[in-house]
């Protein structure tokens, strides 16, 4: 065991060691889920209003109102909501200009003129809906300006009006609509967080073509001889060891990063690391086959990079595959980062058990297997050409 | 042990206390045998060679021997455990120097050494021992923390063997472990051998220069074309070429006299004329050198240079096998 362990060291420390695999395999897995998240994540169409007019009344209304809809709302200067506009980093821009909010707050005889607010819609396409909140939220200021202006006229006090108008609202309780979108695609996405599915996607991609790559090391050591060294040894297993114990650090690397840094939840741990092992073993054992079916490094990794992503790909690591078309689906079963990814998504999103992910991790299972009893095959075959 | 001829492959051998036994071992790669009927025993505390050309099957014998391929037919025993690919337990005792450097560029001397050390089983202090005490045997020790890349030859030459001395094993296996070495290098390697030897350690060293052989061997298995055709002594070998010694002699007069004359003193079996120089084969050169020079000068021949040429491994291997040893 000792040994096995020495020789699964040994390659992680050599691994760490090459300071470009410090980037593709920690730093860019977690800069792509960030990206993917902000742009396609669930929640990731969080509807933006800036104002200009902060400290004005009419400002503070249509903002308590806004937020009451889940809208991020931000205060700054005019030509900054204006900036924000062009740069696409706000939906609508509201302008509330110094004679709109004395309107607002006129009393008496100066009481009834309309407080006109400047709106601009920003060109992005979920604009338009953010528009409509903005409507909808400036007309219900206007009502409850409307209420109070009757309570006063009937002879309350503007605190009475205030008063009678915040006991009117608790006694009633006006109907809520929840939208509910029955498709089968939104309900399969339903309860993800913003970046929960792109990190089980790159987790898969990234673990499977880094080991892939990986697989030219196992080259360079027959090319160093040492093959030769462990095989005098008495060591009787342990050549995937190396790529499954790099796969694992990076495996758990990107679950416990996304953890900490963007929330991503992963459901149930000791399960989702189950997965996990699997996968990586499947992946150790594939670089052992390309490792010991080719002797060239370069052609290896420029395979392993193919191969890699065509198979990240098909197997949902690009797009869900819950958008695939009919037939796409059924091919992306031939990879083993399709059954991964079930049972994340299961373990994800329907908090699933041992016995809902049994499936997918038997099938994992058998490829891992399979890859190992093949690659160990063409790895002693690979050795008596070297030898 | 006496002087064989080419193995008998069938031939069983009683039981011994030997450090390494190899038994008819047989490996074919499709219409080629690269090693056929293969024999031989090494005991406690001696150097045996496997002097050959390259491609006579030495590699590939050692191969089967360290457990690295299996054997199409016949066995290895070391320290009387059977020898196979999966038998871990013989492979404890047993050290390998591949003839290509077998380390890490990647890692320091000291990495190198824990690594391999790990995987023959050392842990813990015992490990850090006894890196410490290879380094320092191999004179690494200064440079121990030092990525193997930037070693110079020598120095990676002589990690190559620390490693496989870390586990002190019963017998060391060395491939051709001074290919591509510089004189310095190479004498330091010999240095060790002799010295891992002296301390009694079984070595199995393979070589296809002569002089290595000579120097370092206890005893000597000639091997081309994948079989053994002389084992023994130096001395032993020697005697299969018939113990005969050549001398040259240059000079100036009647040489057709001199070889005439020189036919009749005792000890010389042929003389060739050409000229103003006569080639001689005789037993014992030393001792009929002072008659063959007189009897020329007394025939007429004035003698201006002689050169003696004994016999020597590689006259073995042309005696037995008809082509030069680095054919």
């Amino acid at each position: 065991m000792t040994a096995v362990l020495a020789l699964a060291a040994v390659e992680l420390k050599r691994f760490l060691r090459d300071r470009s695999n410090i980037f593709f395999v920690f730093i860019f897995p977690l800069m792509l889920i960030l990206l993917i998240g902000s742009q396609f994540g669930a929640g990731a169409g969080q509807s933006r209003v800036a104002i200009s007019g902060s400290g004005t009344a009419v400002a503070e209304a249509v903002k308590t109102k806004l937020e009451a809809a889940d809208v991020d709302v931000t205060f700054a200067g005019s030509d900054a909501v204006r900036q924000e506009l062009s740069r696409g980093s706000t939906d609508v821009g509201l302008f509330i200009s110094e004679t709109a909010a004395a309107e607002f707050d006129a009393r008496g005889s100066e009481a009834g003129r309309p407080a006109e607010i400047e709106v601009v819609m920003g060109s992005q396409s979920g604009a338009q809906a953010v528009m409509q909140q903005v409507r909808t939220a400036i007309q219900s200021v206007n009502v409850e300006r409307g209420q109070l202006a009757a309570l006063t006229q009937a002879g309350l006090t503007a605190g009475q009006a205030g008063d009678a108008l915040a006991a009117a609202s608790q006694r009633l309780s006006a109907p809520k609509v929840e939208v509910v979108d029955t498709s089968e695609i939104a309900q399969e996405f339903r309860g993800l967080g913003q970046f929960d599915l792109g990190a089980a996607q790159q987790l898969l991609l990234f673990v499977f073509l880094s080991s892939l790559t990986g697989a030219t090391t196992l080259i360079q050591a027959r090319r160093l001889g040492v093959v030769p060294r462990m095989l005098a040894a008495p060591v009787s297993s342990g050549q995937a060891l190396g790529r499954f114990a790099i796969a694992l650090v990076q495996g758990g690397y990107i679950m416990l990063g996304t953890a900490l840094l963007f929330g991503v939840q992963w459901g149930s741990i000791p399960l989702s690391v189950m997965v996990l092992a699997l996968f990586c073993t499947v992946s150790a054992a594939a670089a052992m086959v390309i490792g010991s079916v080719m002797d060239n490094d370069g052609a290896a990794s420029g395979v392993g990079v193919g191969a890699g992503l065509v198979l990240a790909g098909l197997g949902g690591c690009m797009v869900p595959p819950e958008l695939f078309p009919e037939t796409l689906r059924a091919v992306s079963y031939i990879t083993p980062h399709r059954y991964a990814y079930d049972a994340f998504a299961e373990i994800q999103r329907h908090e699933g058990t041992l016995g809902d992910i049994l499936p997918q991790l038997g099938v994992l299972a058998a490829m891992a297997i399979a890859l190992l009893l093949l690659g160990s095959l063409l790895l002693r075959r690979s050795l008596n050409r070297s030898l | 042990m006496g002087v064989a001829g080419p193995t008998d492959a069938g031939q069983s051998a009683p039981p011994t206390t030997e450090v390494l036994r190899v038994h008819g071992l047989v490996k074919r790669y499709g219409e080629l045998t690269a090693v056929d009927g293969v024999s031989f025993t090494i005991q406690p505390g001696e150097t045996f060679g496997l002097l050959g050309p390259n491609g006579a099957g030495k590699t590939t014998t050692i191969s089967m021997i360290a457990g690295l391929i299996a054997a199409d037919a016949g066995t290895v025993t070391v320290a009387g455990m059977g020898m196979g690919p999966s038998e871990t337990a013989a492979k404890r005792h047993l050290g390998l120097v591949p003839q290509e450097l077998a380390i890490y560029p990647d890692l320091t001397g000291r990495e190198n050494l824990n690594f391999f050390g790990r995987l023959q089983g050392l842990n813990g202090k015992d490990l850090s021992r006894r890196t410490q005490e290879v380094l320092e045997l191999i004179g690494l020790a200064d440079r121990a923390g030092d990525l193997t890349k930037n070693y110079s030859g020598g120095m990676k030459r002589r990690l190559n063997i620390g490693i496989g001395l870390l586990h002190r094993p019963t017998l060391l296996i060395l491939d051709e472990p001074t290919v591509g070495v510089d004189p310095q290098s190479r004498n330091s390697i010999l240095e060790a051998v002799e010295a891992l030897s002296s301390e009694g350690m079984a070595v199995l060293y393979t070589t296809h220069y002569m002089e290595e052989a000579e120097r370092l061997c206890d005893r000597i298995a000639i091997i081309d074309e994948g079989s053994i055709q002389a084992e023994g002594t130096r001395d032993q070998l020697i005697k299969l070429t018939g113990g005969v010694d050549r001398i040259n002699l240059h000079g100036s007069g009647n040489s057709t006299a001199a070889a005439a004359a020189l036919r009749l003193v005792p000890g010389v079996q042929h003389v060739d004329g050409d000229g103003s120089a006569l080639a001689l084969t005789v037993h014992d050169g030393p001792s009929v050198l002072a008659g063959i020079v007189t009897g020329a000068a007394n025939a007429g021949m004035s003698v201006t240079s002689v050169e003696i040429t004994r016999p020597d491994l590689e006259s073995v291997f042309l005696h037995l096998t008809g082509k030069a040893l680095r054919d």
